[in-house]
């Protein structure tokens, strides 16, 4: 009788040391999980905290039908050109020509920078759109 | 004697067995629990790194075209959750109505809707002059955008 005792109970002990490893390893990597990604999002919302831009001019030349956007980075983040998105009037631009400060092949767009956009676009917009990868925007009317 | 030593072996195996399947119905509960908060990490960890931003200008006259009847909005991938560029992946709602006929195209060449990347969607509804709200949801991130018609 003494020896089933104890045999059965082995057996559950085995069981429950198995269980409590397969249930540690799930719920710690679980957890890791979501603190990698609630750190990543606290960092993405620094990030747009310190973003900020101004247009400074916004020119169209009604003969080539260029439209001209300066934009300086007035904020503390360095952006990025490629992640840049411009609307004129709600209509999103591609294929346009850009420059940080006369450097027409950097990707960065760092601090007290200007971005200089270049689009070619038919008819005359009324307003324009920029807005950053971080999700930060400005606009501005053309004149 | 001996018949005590045979009824000890069978209440023995009797035993052994009910422990086994105890633990094997606890084992596999435990799988299928640890399975889930798996599953459960994972999703919530998406929806955390999931962040979408309306980029449209509201200001502009253009969000609505009355003659085809089409609402053009741009939204942008501003979290690090790479998502997919199509209609099953969003919810949207226009003025408090789940709407259905949509669609979502890259803005800027194809495939995935990487972080960074936009998005455009033609939601076609018809909509009478004044003021109008989108609401847009994206793995639990809820976005709303206002605009006139």
């Amino acid at each position: 009788m003494g020896f089933s005792v104890s045999g059965s109970a082995a057996l559950i002990f085995v069981a429950a040391f198995i269980g409590f490893g397969m249930f540690y390893s799930a719920a710690a990597n679980s957890t890791e999980m979501v603190n990698d990604a609630r750190e990543t999002q606290s960092d993405r919302q620094l990030e747009r905290t310190n973003t900020e831009i101004e247009i400074t001019t916004v020119n169209y030349n009604t003969a080539s039908d260029y439209l001209n956007v300066t934009v300086e980075n007035t904020g503390a983040t360095e952006l990025s050109v490629s992640d840049v998105d411009v609307l004129a009037d709600n209509s999103y631009q591609t294929g346009y020509r850009t420059a940080v400060d006369g450097d027409t092949e950097t990707d960065l767009w760092l601090p007290r920078e200007t971005l200089a956009i270049n689009t070619t676009t038919t008819p005359q917009p009324s307003q324009v759109k920029i807005v950053t990868g971080p999700g930060v925007a400005a606009t501005a009317e053309v004149v | 004697m001996a018949s005590v030593s045979v009824s000890h072996l069978i209440l023995f195996i009797a035993s052994m067995m009910i422990a086994a399947s105890v633990a094997g119905v606890f084992t596999s509960s435990i799988g299928q629990l640890s399975g889930a908060i798996s599953e459960q990490g994972f999703d919530v960890s998406s929806d955390v790194r999931t962040d979408v931003e309306v980029i449209s200008d509201s200001g502009s006259n253009a969000i609505y075209n009355s003659t085809t009847e089409t609402i053009t909005l741009y939204v942008k991938n501003t979290g690090t959750e790479r998502l997919a560029a199509d209609p099953g992946v969003l919810d949207i709602l226009v003025d408090g109505q789940f709407v259905t006929d949509y669609t979502v195209t890259r803005a800027e060449g194809g495939g995935a809707w990487q972080p960074g990347t936009v998005v455009r969607l033609d939601i076609q509804q018809s909509l009478d002059g004044g003021d109008h709200r989108v609401q847009l949801t994206v793995n639990g991130d809820e976005e709303v955008f206002e605009f006139r018609t």
